[in-house]
């Protein structure tokens, strides 16, 4: 009897002494927070909104903000930022140093005569905090610079008063999606004092499936007419990314939190390359013509970020775009403010069109600008204090061809940029109330 | 006996997990152990300080009713179960890193300045909504057309402060504590052209 139970219980005691160390090591390595890191006192970032277009005869402005932060948990101290801009004449190889001048409320600007500006130029910012640290934007400083192409001719687009109420029904619910975790569920991250946060993004594969980011529950959605939805696990550890679908159907997913990540998936969702984001914040991933296009700040420049394996940080900033890349040497360009957005189409250093979109409202962001026959597709916010909605405009070269206006369908946030994505003539837009998610559609018409 | 011997191994190391090996009792970081209660009341304070002072938040956790961070730019906290302030974590939450970041104090009839160490576990006493209706003697209502950096879009269930207004695709870039699974940022945001937030300021900054 004796002997039977020896051994069993030898190993009881064994498996016990085991895993009371395990346990133990693993409690109070996940209890020893890391210490309050003595600040390294980093520089800091520097703020600034690209111009991007310049108007043949207007001055262009050019301001920085410089956010110091605090060293050592110690206000005061603040930072005295000084430094300069680099600018060259598009196609010159030259920069030449303009200093920059502190302006009331603390930003440093300097001004592009006219003449400067007649054909567009490059130029980068290299400023000092006053506390023995420096930094340059874009991060690449002359081997990427920002660019600022030259507006002559454009097409001034009046969108009319806004439409708040008066939406067009989409033409028809692509997939439906209760809140939740079930195969015909959304995530929905919420709570008491917290942000809704639904299904960050979604795109159209090339087969007409729809392929939903349900990061929330940390896999993709595939939607396709007539079969039954897939859902694949994927790794994603943040709370908000993007998506977006290449032409051969890969999958590059955008994760937003802490530094921003790329993975790409094949069309069946198998992971194909992972890799970090050269700069620190992101809203945006498209699909390039060779890969991911990644929308980073504070450049507010189009970095590709390769696949396999993925480029490096310096090759990112090196590589980076003040347009964003669509194919056939032509790029799209959106400058916007509450008063008017510009939207261009380049070739290079040229524009090909430019469109001036005015209205009655305020403008909110651009949502999206698609190239679309000769023109753009343009999804704008229309404004007041207690409305909104979203204008689809479709521009030809002599203004507006058609336009409807859009509700927002925005109770559960998305990815701020991603609410709707252009397949074809049909534009597809991600809307959200309490019961649950919706993908719609709405057909453009016309000839592409 | 060699089965025994594995049959009992299995039996300790199964006994140990549950009586010790839950998720909860295994993960909790506990990071406000570390938390100080410094503070001292300050003035004038200029809308670029209290945006310096933000950054420092920036990348680090989000912890509902929480209010302490460190600057390492991690995480420290992460995946912590939400609504919970039990949970100890690092980071505020969107209400509780206005307040600090506001240099507010915790009596809601005083307008003026007080710096919170970053590791001050301090929420404070407002909530988003209190913000967006401009409770307390610090804080008003703004029109959204009206605001600039430092300024808060705020809604009933969520605030964030102006980091940086209006970027080319005219979004503003928000300095935030947004949930527990995204941490604390300076994301770009589409809040001032959506209904359900409005413009919030805090009072009597310097410049």
């Amino acid at each position: 009897m004796k002997k039977t139970w020896r051994w069993p219980l030898a190993g009881f005691l064994l498996g016990g002494l085991v895993g009371a160390t395990f346990l133990t090591v693993n409690v109070v390595g996940a209890s020893r927070p890391n210490a309050p890191a003595a600040s390294a006192g980093s520089f800091g970032e520097i703020l600034h909104t690209p111009p991007l277009l310049a108007r043949a005869g207007k001055a262009v402005e050019l301001s920085f903000g410089v956010v110091c932060g605090i060293v050592g948990d110690r206000p005061g101290g603040r930072c005295e930022p000084r430094g300069s801009v680099f600018l060259r004449p598009t196609g010159a190889r030259e920069f030449r140093k303009v200093p920059l001048e502190r302006e009331a409320g603390g930003l440093l600007s300097a001004a592009v005569p006219a003449g400067d500006g007649r054909s567009g130029f490059d130029y980068y910012a290299a400023i000092d905090n006053g506390r023995g640290q420096s930094a340059t934007l874009p991060e690449a400083g002359a081997a990427a610079p920002q660019h600022v192409w030259p507006l002559e001719k454009w097409t001034t687009v009046d969108v009319g008063p806004p439409r708040f109420g008066a939406s067009r029904a989409p033409s028809s619910v692509v997939a439906r999606f209760g809140w939740g975790r079930g195969e015909r569920a959304i995530g929905l991250d919420s709570g008491r004092e917290q942000s809704r946060i639904g299904p960050s993004a979604f795109d159209i594969a090339p087969d007409g499936s729809v392929v939903v980011l349900d990061q929330v529950n940390h896999r993709l959605v595939r939607v396709r007419r007539g079969a039954k939805r897939g859902q694949v696990p994927i790794a994603f550890s943040g709370g908000e990314g993007d998506l977006a679908v290449g032409g051969d159907g890969t999958i590059y997913v955008l994760e937003v939190s802490g530094t921003p990540m790329v993975r790409s998936f094949s069309p069946a969702g198998a992971l194909l390359s992972a890799g970090p984001l050269a700069e620190h914040v992101a809203d945006m991933v498209r699909a390039g013509p060779s890969g991911a296009l990644v929308h980073g700040y504070p450049s507010e420049m189009w970095l590709p970020t390769g696949g396999r394996p993925p480029l490096s940080a310096e090759q990112q900033l090196r590589a980076a775009q003040a347009a964003r890349n669509v194919g056939d040497g032509l790029g799209v360009v959106v400058h916007a403010s509450p008063a008017e957005v510009e939207l261009a189409l380049v070739r290079g250093d040229r524009v090909v069109r430019a469109w001036v979109l005015h209205g009655t409202a305020s403008f909110g962001e651009v949502q999206l600008a698609e190239p679309y026959g000769d023109g753009l597709v343009a999804v704008v916010r229309l404004w007041d204090e207690h409305h909104a909605e979203f204008r689809v405009l479709r521009l030809g070269v002599s203004g507006i061809t058609s336009s409807f206006t859009v509700a927002p369908g925005e109770w559960a946030e998305t990815a701020s940029l991603s609410r709707f994505r252009l397949h074809g003539d049909t534009l597809y837009q991600l809307r959200s109330g309490p019961s649950g998610a919706a993908i719609v559609k709405y057909e453009i018409g016309g000839t592409r | 006996m060699r089965r025994g011997l594995w049959t009992g191994v299995a039996g300790g190391l199964a006994a140990m997990a549950l009586a010790f090996g839950t998720p909860a009792s295994a993960y909790h970081t506990h990071f406000q152990s570390t938390c100080t209660s410094g503070y001292f009341n300050d003035s004038p304070v200029t809308r670029s300080q209290a945006r310096d002072y933000a950054y420092v938040a920036a990348a680090e956790g989000y912890q509902w009713a929480g209010g302490c961070w460190n600057d390492n730019n991690n995480d420290d906290s992460p995946g912590d179960p939400t609504e919970d302030p039990n949970t100890n974590g690092e980071g505020g939450d969107c209400s509780g890193l206005t307040f600090k970041s506001w240099w507010e104090r915790s009596d809601t009839s005083d307008p003026w300045f007080r710096y919170h160490s970053a590791m001050q576990n301090t929420h404070g006493p407002y909530t988003a909504a209190d913000f967006k209706y401009g409770t307390g003697a610090p804080n008003a209502t703004v029109a959204k057309a009206g605001t600039v950096y430092m300024d808060a879009f705020a809604s009933t269930y969520h605030v964030g402060m102006i980091y940086w207004a209006n970027t080319a695709f005219n979004q503003d870039r928000i300095i935030e504590a947004k949930c527990e699974a995204c941490g604390s940022g300076t994301w770009p945001r589409t809040y001032r052209g959506n209904p359900d937030f409005s413009g919030a300021r805090r009072l009597y900054w310097a410049g």
